[in-house]
């Protein structure tokens, strides 16, 4: 069947920088190819749903306070989260949504907020507030079968530690940590990244990349996308880069 | 010590205007440097200070405090080039202050930038603070919201002066529970207008309670979020207003307060609440009610700000949006109006802008009713096509012209009523091109 089922989780709380943005692209790229794309919605008080029913689930980012508001609540969504990623639910994640399912989250002020531990890393965050990584930020990444540079914006004060299988390399910008090598954390059904504006906004082929997984799982054969005209997203980041990298 | 540095800081601005440069400032920067950060420290000032903060709205509402009390024939100083950092403050100071740093005038009214309020009256004695609204705008620059909203917090648990507060805003009555002790605390309060909302219509923050974390109920929806809001559980909200704008209409252009009928040149949702913080200004300092009648029906801005030119027989309308509020108070103008129209929106990230342009993605572009065409310009012309272009609207009918004078002639080249939205550092630039457009072209600005 046709059809993608997403969760977005406490889209109230962790909305930063247009994060709410990537559920908007990812139901339009699936809408202009005839894919249902069903988006859900999680939060804090709402009943606790089968995880395992979903095919991507997405979180973004949110300021510290929101953080420590939703972390209690997602402690409790652990062992649903981690049997559907298990079972091949892709994870999508941006920023707050990244730290918290690394192992903790330690705030400016040194208060310690517990992670899901789905991943090995776990993020710092700078105790003078006023050192964030903020700005454009470029990386290469492979994740797409070749290589492909994709911008984004990051703005983070949480240094991220112990990631083994980055995103991609940084070109320009900051990364996972202040002037780091790599970005994000990658598996075949997790895209962890600092990278809002929202993401997809510019770079189709992470979209593609994760409508792609989801109709591949349900299906279980190897589904063909439909090509988009992508030429205004694609002229859109590449001013940006050249923008970027040529100064 | 004081004189010293008030000589330098003088001479500061004599050369600079010398150079005929402009000394709205750099004087304050070098006194910055030279008191380590305080800057504002060594003026002697007798007379009240009535600050005015928020995200939208602050030049606004600060002209026309000013002109209620220079209308009441007091002599004030403003800081009327929008200089609302602590250094612009000084540098202002300076030219008006005695070589011991005294400063003459009745009232001192100063537009303050959100994150400076506290800099800069810890450092001089303020009366009144007015504060208009919280929104997300340039985050990266200021940090996030809450953050903004905590340092002003800090300062209001010690203040003891006067406080008025947009009543209708989550984010900024939450100041009045500050400091307990200040019983100077006033609400402003605008009763539902024809376009108010039973749910939330435009993304926004402060959807809990920030003392029990409680999700906000809400009779209404201005804008935003921006409405008649409570707690259930703790009751933050049930305040009993100060003042109250009643029977607003929008096509009329009128609203009453305190009994008093104003008529606002401009009328929007968004200038009704900058001129009942006005009324509760003139309320405050007793100002006559033919001044205050006089100030809210007169003021008018050529800014950017719903400013009217004429492209040939084209009307278009231009207004600035720093933000998603203001972006999405130009669409609900746009469709309040039952033609087909165009609309051109131009987006640059200069650091002026903050450098990040995600805020587009919280305009509701969904909406758009009757819009035949869109030009997009400016430095990232292409984000806010894509942005525009990803909330289901036609890509056959974006243009993108990241050239200005180019935008403006594709948009003037067809028939029909014309918008303009432009942020921040794009604002002057458009205005010109439009402008260049209609000395060319033939249409007076109206």
């Amino acid at each position: 069947m046709n059809k993608i089922k997403i969760l977005h989780m406490y889209a109230d709380m962790l909305d930063l920088y247009g994060d709410s943005g990537n559920m908007e692209i990812i139901s339009y790229r699936c809408k202009m190819r005839g894919i249902e794309c069903e988006i859900h919605k999680y939060s804090i008080d709402s009943e606790m749903p089968d995880f395992s029913a979903y095919d991507l689930i997405y979180i973004g980012g949110g300021a510290d306070l929101e953080q420590q508001h939703i972390s209690e609540d997602l402690v409790k969504c652990r062992e649903g989260i981690e049997t559907a990623y298990k079972n091949g639910t892709f994870l999508f994640l941006i920023c707050g949504g990244y730290q918290l399912m690394g192992k903790y989250y330690r705030d400016a002020d040194g208060v310690e907020i517990p992670g899901l531990g789905l991943f090995d890393y776990y993020t710092i965050a700078e105790p003078d507030r006023r050192k964030r990584c903020i700005g454009n930020v470029v990386i290469r990444t492979e994740i797409c079968g070749k290589s492909v540079d994709v911008a984004g914006f990051e703005n983070h004060g949480g240094q991220t530690h112990g990631v083994e299988t980055p995103l991609g390399e940084v070109l320009y910008g900051h990364g996972n940590r202040t002037k780091s090598s790599h970005e994000g954390y990658f598996e075949k059904n997790v895209i962890a990244t600092y990278m809002h504006g929202p993401c997809l906004a510019k770079n189709p082929e992470i979209s593609d990349y994760i409508i792609c997984y989801c109709l591949n799982r349900n299906s279980g054969t190897a589904v063909e996308l439909t090509a988009l005209d992508d030429t205004l997203e694609k002229d859109c980041r590449q001013v940006m880069i050249d923008r970027l990298l040529k100064n | 010590m004081n004189s010293i540095l008030i000589i330098i800081g003088k001479i500061t601005v004599a050369v600079l205007r010398l150079f005929k440069r402009n000394a709205g400032n750099l004087p304050g920067i070098v006194l910055w440097h030279l008191t380590r950060g305080k800057c504002c420290k060594m003026f002697k000032v007798d007379c009240p200070i009535i600050a005015i903060t928020g995200t939208n709205g602050k030049t606004s509402v600060t002209n026309c405090i000013a002109q209620l009390f220079e209308q009441n024939g007091k002599k004030i100083i403003i800081n009327k080039e929008g200089n609302n950092l602590d250094t612009g403050i000084c540098s202002l100071l300076l030219r008006h202050c005695t070589i011991g740093g005294k400063v003459d005038a009745d009232y001192l009214i100063f537009e303050t930038d959100e994150s400076h309020v506290p800099v800069v009256y810890s450092q001089l004695k303020l009366e009144t603070l007015v504060v208009l609204n919280f929104f997300r705008d340039q985050l990266d620059r200021n940090g996030e919201m809450e953050t903004l909203i905590q340092k002003i917090n800090g300062f209001c648990k010690t203040f003891e002066g006067n406080l008025i507060l947009n009543g209708d805003d989550p984010n900024t009555a939450r100041l009045g529970r500050a400091n307990e002790k200040n019983s100077n605390v006033k609400y402003f309060h605008a009763q539902p207008y024809a376009f108010a909302t039973k749910t939330i219509f435009e993304a926004s923050e402060g959807r809990f309670c920030p003392f029990c974390g409680e999700p906000l109920e809400y009779e209404y929806y201005q804008y935003s979020h921006i409405g008649k809001f409570t707690c259930n559980k703790c009751g933050f909200g049930n305040y009993s207003p100060y003042i109250t704008a009643e029977n607003i209409d929008l096509e009329k252009s009128v609203f009453t307060a305190d009994g008093h009928t104003y008529s606002p040149k401009l009328n929007s949702i968004y200038n009704i609440y900058n001129m009942t913080a006005v009324a509760a200004a003139a309320k405050l300092y007793d100002i006559p009610e033919k001044v205050t009648d006089n100030v809210i029906s007169n003021y008018t801005i050529n800014n950017g700000r719903m400013e009217t030119f004429m492209l040939g027989d084209r009307k278009a309308t231009l207004n600035l949006a720093k933000n998603p509020v203001g972006a999405n108070m130009t669409l609900r103008v746009m469709n309040e109006m039952q033609t087909e129209k165009e609309l051109l929106f131009v987006l640059n990230d200069n650091i002026a802008d903050g450098l990040d342009v995600s805020w587009i993605w919280d305009i509701n572009f969904s909406v758009f009713d009757r819009v035949t065409r869109v030009v997009t310009s400016g430095t990232r012309a292409y984000d806010i096509a894509v942005r525009i272009k990803c909330s289901g609207y036609p890509a056959e009918k974006i243009t993108v012209r990241p050239d200005l004078d180019e935008a403006v002639a594709e948009l003037a080249k067809t028939e029909g009523r014309k918008f303009v939205i432009a942020n921040y550092t794009a604002v002057q630039p458009t205005r010109s091109a439009l402008k260049r457009y209609s000395d060319s072209h033939g249409g007076n600005n109206e």
